[in-house]
């Protein structure tokens, strides 16, 4: 069965990478997994990285490696605003696999409670995911 | 005196010379313009973005959250003014109307008893103000050619800090809004306390339209995923350092723009004075053949008396 449609907005601060209708919205929220139809309930939420689903039908969806961001869904309107947000064709497994084995060193190395360590684990949570979405 | 051929000729070299590197530079400007111009317009919108976000996040956690970033000091003590512009001159008044946009509201905040602290981006800001005796707090510089990312979180991690540990009790920023390449306004903004902080004409509206919303009881109570406090840890920070990131894009396409514009009037000017001293020159040079011709008339008279 189709779904109405609803418009979507993702922004990064390297500019606009989808604006469009779709039908559902899939992410990952600091809760956990979230699937967004038209009409959801006006909502404010923090994202983690992960793939980004939009929905243009049952079957078929566009897809993006997304960063740390937010969604907020309002008047039937989604806006996300990710760090990033790659077409997975995009993304380069071996230089993932680079930056994530630089930021599993800088872990090491940064003591506890400390702004470095914070950053660390952004980052290698985020390559991580990145790099899962890349050899699937 | 009427100036030799020589001299005049000489002048024209100089200024010929001058105008080869105003206009190398109004180049290399225009070329950087471009690219600073197309980062400062993909971000616009998700700066916007995020700073209406956290201003509605802020009015759902309600007045008690625990997060420092967030509280407003019970005193209005110190005022934090971060001055943005550039590294280089020639620019014409990009980099003057910031200093003095900045010095006027120090004086201003100095008048109504609140101690200014200056915070320079940008070497221009950092001399002008040392040279005023207003040492800054601390001087960023190095990067204004092409502002990255972490630049900005340098910096709105050190005005952060300034502002939890209590050395500055408010955060106003300075930088040059670019508008077109010929047209940059200074922009003054309050970016903390949240609470008093600028918000664009734009939101301005689509809050008033929020509130009416929510007054006639047409709106559905908001989901917060986490709860607002949890989200408002990680927001606070990214609009900061997004607000000042903002600031520095802004100000680095004004700065191409500025630089352009200075150097474009400065060959334009230089064409001209070369037109004046070619005129100039050619008159010299007929002076000099006419006194030649009345020497050699004058002697060939003497000659044949």
């Amino acid at each position: 069965m189709a779904h109405e449609k609803f418009r979507v907005e993702v922004l990064t601060p390297e500019g606009e990478v989808f604006n469009d209708e779709v039908e559902m919205v899939s992410t990952k929220t600091a809760v956990g997994s979230i699937g967004v139809l038209a009409h959801h309930q006006p909502i404010l939420a923090m994202l983690d990285p992960t793939e980004l689903r939009l929905y243009d039908s049952e079957s078929q969806c566009v897809r993006f490696a997304q960063a740390e961001g937010y969604m907020q869904v309002a008047d039937n309107r989604a806006l996300l605003l990710v760090e990033e947000a790659h077409a997975p064709g995009d993304l380069d497994a071996s230089s993932l696999r680079e930056r994530l084995q630089q930021a599993e060193r800088e872990l090491e190395s940064a003591g506890d409670d400390t702004e470095k360590r914070r950053v660390a684990e952004r980052d290698k949570a985020r390559l991580e995911t990145f790099l899962s979405i890349a050899e699937a | 005196m009427p100036q030799s051929q020589r001299d005049v000729r000489n002048r024209i070299g100089a200024v010929k010379n001058i105008q080869k590197i105003t206009r190398a530079m109004e180049m290399v400007a225009a070329a950087r313009l471009r690219r600073a111009e197309q980062r400062i317009e993909a971000l616009r919108p998700y700066a916007d973005a995020i700073r209406r976000m956290t201003r509605q996040a802020a009015e759902a956690a309600g007045n008690v959250p625990r997060l420092p970033i967030l509280q407003e000091h019970d005193q209005m003590e110190r005022v934090g003014l971060l001055l943005v512009a550039g590294d280089r001159g020639l620019a014409g008044a990009f980099n003057s109307n910031i200093v003095r946009a900045g010095v006027a509201a120090g004086r201003q905040h100095d008048a109504e008893g609140r101690t200014p602290v200056y915070f320079a981006s940008g070497r221009r800001p950092a001399t002008s103000l040392t040279f005023r005796g207003l040492e800054p707090a601390e001087n960023f510089t190095g990067f204004t050619d092409r502002p990255a990312y972490a630049d900005a979180r340098r910096i709105a991690e050190r005005l952060m800090a300034a502002y939890i540990d209590d050395e500055i009790d408010k955060l106003e920023i300075f930088y040059n809004g670019y508008i077109s390449p010929v047209t940059q306004e200074v922009r003054r903004e309050t970016l903390l306390p949240l609470q008093q902080a600028t918000v664009l004409e734009e939101s301005d509206k689509d809050e008033e339209e929020a509130r009416d919303d929510r007054g006639s009881g047409h709106r559905p109570e908001v989901e917060y995923e986490p709860d607002p406090e949890d989200i408002l840890r990680r927001l606070v920070p990214d609009y900061v350092e997004i607000s000042v990131f903002r600031a520095l894009l802004e100000s680095t396409a004004s700065e191409h723009g500025a630089r352009m514009t200075a150097m474009r009037n400065a060959s334009d000017n230089a064409g001209e004075l070369i037109q004046t001293l070619t005129l100039e020159m050619n008159r010299a040079r007929q002076a000099e053949i006419t006194q030649e011709i009345l020497e050699v008339v004058a002697g060939a008279e003497g000659l044949s008396g």
